[in-house]
């Protein structure tokens, strides 16, 4: 079984480099959306940055507070890839739509 | 892989805490001082001790300087890897001149942005700076360094680390770790709002050290918090380039979309243009925004495609009285004069940004909530060098009994980020006054000293540590403080022998500069006190060879 | 001017406002008067408290608008808190004058 010391490694990892997948595909998300549902720019970008802060905090403390650590995986890097694709989707909508 | 969710949180505060508190002390502490970095500015130039002024004229005064300006040869030396083929050592094209000024300055920073011929990316610009006096256009010289804004500032939000914007990013991770400091802190500490007035310093070390951290943690809770939070948010940019990459197609869309919304062209025609009096648009500005009952100061003064037909000049009031920094802008075609547009009031998305940014960035005229801002910081300071102590406190008889060095290490660079980090600070002024005031590049000269003073701190503080492995008290903690008093004082003196502004007369007459003089003595008076306190505290008694620290026993 | 001594007084109202919600905590009552409190004079300090730092909110209120007024009111309370805190370590007895209908 891994150590202690590795367990606490895989732990801080997940926080800090899962957390910032997470809250990347959040503000990708969150950008995208918003700006798709008629908000100006930058203040979708600046909202979807400020709300995406807060999630990682959130989900960076969740990272040590999680009874297993794969759960953790799986929901931050997973789930913020799962964001990311729906900014990216949601801007071929939008750039196809507006026949730019 | 935690008993419980309150374990796992005490674990993420103590050890995140300690690892990056050492970041988040220089953040908090040059954070603190950057609240008055342009008086701090003024006490290191003494040729602008002046009172502030307002944004001078555009065309006697800007104009000669904006024509005169072109990039240094390091900029134009570190600009070359991005362009293709020869490197131009002259820049024609002006992209922009923009002026800023805010009712602390007495002087006036220019910038003017140069297109880039040949560039590998197509929006590449090098950029010029200059700082001016405004009632005569006579130019400061560069290398003097701005020890305020242009060092202890960048200091708190990057280290001034600027490679790779590493500095950034690890101010950044401190900043999330304030955040996850200040929830999991919540979390561990069960008597909040009962241990809200607690605290007991005729306790035992531990304790009246526990109280402290949590005394100054709780009572500023909201300015740590949005501190933080808010200085991540000014730079998110930075940290999430989201529309610059991945969704940088939007980004383009939404420019394009707005240049036209907004009639501001978004790229050069190609044809020259005359420009018109510029001081007549700021002048139509004001009578414009004092109709809308909102008369103010020019704050920000920016001219777009410079020399080129479609051209615009836009007009910014300062937000002296607001919480945001500047707004109400008034654009103008150059060549002509006609308003192009006035800028619609904020959405409410954009109000929230600009109180947030504007809340952090403080532009405002108001000297009780600047003086309350200090007080936060230095507070913030105080809470993460008593978690220091705390750590060491609690860990040192341990590590003694088992011969591990953990205490003493942390403890030599617990004194090293709190006095050796002030003793820096002071040693840079004292280095601003002593140096020749002729010394070419003399701010480098002065940073050099900065870094070297810290050094030394971590040398004495490491030198000095052994006692902390013995479970006893390190006495550079005390040495420092006598260095911090003999400094501060010493600032103070070759102000006055330097430039002969003698502190009762800057009291009356000047004062940025009263003020530093007075914060530099208030300093010496603090360090006196710890030092004479930690020595009471610390009664040495030689027992068969072995020294004792009898501690709190003795207490003065 | 005015506004300077609105200023002022909003400090005051929260030094005080802060002293009294101290004082209605029991062990900080037996700090100052060497005894806890009926639970009545408590919850009249209590009372008082809140009374004192809505006073200052609404002195920050008419110096500044909202936005920065809020922020002055929060850091002052900051302040203030730290104040009481130290009072109460080093002398505890100072803040038997805000009230001084309690014979200790």
């Amino acid at each position: 079984m891994t150590t202690p010391r590795a367990q606490l490694a895989a732990r801080v990892a997940a926080a800090l480099l899962g957390g910032y997948v997470f809250a990347w595909g959040f503000i990708a998300a969150g950008m995208s959306l918003l700006f798709a549902a008629g908000m100006e720019f930058h203040d979708a970008e600046f909202l979807a940055s400020a709300l995406g802060l807060l999630a990682f905090l959130a989900v960076f403390l969740w990272a040590f507070a999680a009874r297993r650590v794969w759960l953790v995986w799986a929901a931050l890097a997973g789930g913020g890839a799962l964001l990311a694709v729906v900014g990216s989707f949601t801007q071929a909508a939008l750039l196809g739509g507006a026949g730019a | 892989m935690f008993q419980s969710f309150r374990l796992a949180m005490a674990w993420v505060h103590t050890w995140f805490g300690l690892v990056l508190g050492f970041v988040l002390m220089a953040a908090f502490f040059f954070g603190a001082l950057s609240v008055f970095d342009r008086e701090i500015d003024r006490w290191a130039i003494p040729s602008t001790r002046f009172a502030p002024q307002p944004m001078p004229s555009f065309d006697a005064i800007l104009r000669p300087a904006f024509e005169s300006m072109q990039p240094t040869p390091e900029a134009i030396a570190e600009m070359r890897p991005r362009v293709d083929g020869p490197m131009p050592q002259r820049f024609d094209t002006v992209e922009s001149w923009s002026a800023y000024t805010t009712h602390r300055d007495p002087v006036v920073a220019l910038y003017a942005g140069f297109d880039v011929p040949n560039a590998k990316d197509p929006e590449e610009a090098i950029w010029a700076y200059r700082t001016i006096d405004p009632r005569d256009g006579a130019a400061l010289p560069d290398d003097h360094l701005k020890i305020g804004s242009g060092f202890f500032y960048p200091m708190h939000y990057s280290l001034t680390l600027e490679w790779r914007s590493l500095g950034y990013w690890i101010v950044g991770l401190a900043a999330l770790t304030m955040l996850a400091a200040l929830v999991s802190g919540v979390v561990m500490h069960r008597k909040l709002f009962r241990e809200f007035f607690t605290f007991r310093p005729d306790k035992a070390a531990l304790r009246s050290v526990l109280d402290l951290h949590n005394l100054t943690g709780v009572v500023a809770l909201p300015f740590h918090f949005f501190f933080a939070f808010t200085g991540l948010v000014i730079f998110a940019g930075i940290y999430f380039p989201v529309g610059h990459t991945q969704l940088h197609g939007l980004h383009d869309l939404h420019e394009r979309l707005e240049a036209d919304e907004t009639g501001l062209p978004h790229e050069r025609a190609g044809t020259p243009a005359a420009l018109a009096s510029v001081d007549a648009m700021v002048e139509e500005a004001q009578r414009r925004w004092a109709a809308r009952g909102m008369a103010g100061d020019v704050g920000f003064l920016a001219l777009t495609h410079v020399g080129d037909a479609n051209g615009y000049v836009s007009v910014y009031r300062a937000g002296t009285d607001r919480i945001a920094l500047t707004g109400e802008g008034i654009h103008f075609k150059a060549a002509t004069g006609e308003v192009l547009r006035e800028d619609p009031p904020p959405t409410a998305v954009g109000r929230v940004s600009e109180f947030l940014t504007g809340l952090h960035l403080q532009h405002f005229r108001h000297w009780l909530l600047r003086g309350l801002y200090v007080l936060g910081g230095l507070a913030g300071c105080a809470c993460i060098a008593t978690g220091f102590v705390f750590f060491v406190e609690k860990r040192k008889r341990q590590h003694a009994k088992q011969g591990t060095q953990g205490a003493r290490v942390v403890d030599a660079l617990a004194v090293t980020t709190i006095t050796g980090m002030v003793l820096a600070a002071l040693s840079i002024l004292v280095a601003n006054r002593l140096l020749p005031g002729d010394l070419p590049a003399r701010g480098d000269w002065e940073q050099r000293v900065f870094w070297f003073a810290w050094l030394f701190a971590l040398i004495h503080a490491s030198w000095r540590s052994a006692p902390v492995a013995r479970g006893e008290r390190n006495p550079a903690w005390r040495e420092q403080c006598w260095a911090i008093a003999a400094l501060a004082v010493f600032a103070v003196l070759a102000n006055w022998i330097g430039t002969g502004d003698a502190l009762w007369r800057t009291f009356a007459t000047y004062w940025p500069v009263a003020g530093v003089d007075m914060a530099l003595l208030a300093t010496a008076a603090l360090a006196t006190f710890a030092a004479r306190r930690l020595k009471a505290d610390a009664v040495v008694i030689a027992t068969q060879g072995r020294t004792v620290a009898v501690p709190e026993a003795a207490h003065g | 001017m005015a506004d300077a001594v609105m200023l002022l007084g909003a400090l005051i109202a929260c030094v005080v406002g802060m002293g009294w919600l101290a004082l209605a905590m029991e062990p900080h009552a037996r700090q100052v008067w060497g005894r806890a409190l009926p639970t009545s004079r408590s919850t009249l300090l209590r009372t008082l408290g809140a009374f004192g730092l809505a006073l200052a909110l609404s002195l920050c209120l008419a110096v500044d608008h909202a936005s920065m007024a809020v922020l002055v009111w929060i850091m002052a309370l900051a302040l203030a808190a730290l104040l009481t805190a130290f009072t109460l370590a080093w002398c505890a007895r100072w803040l038997r004058v805000l009230a001084p209908w309690i014979v200790p």
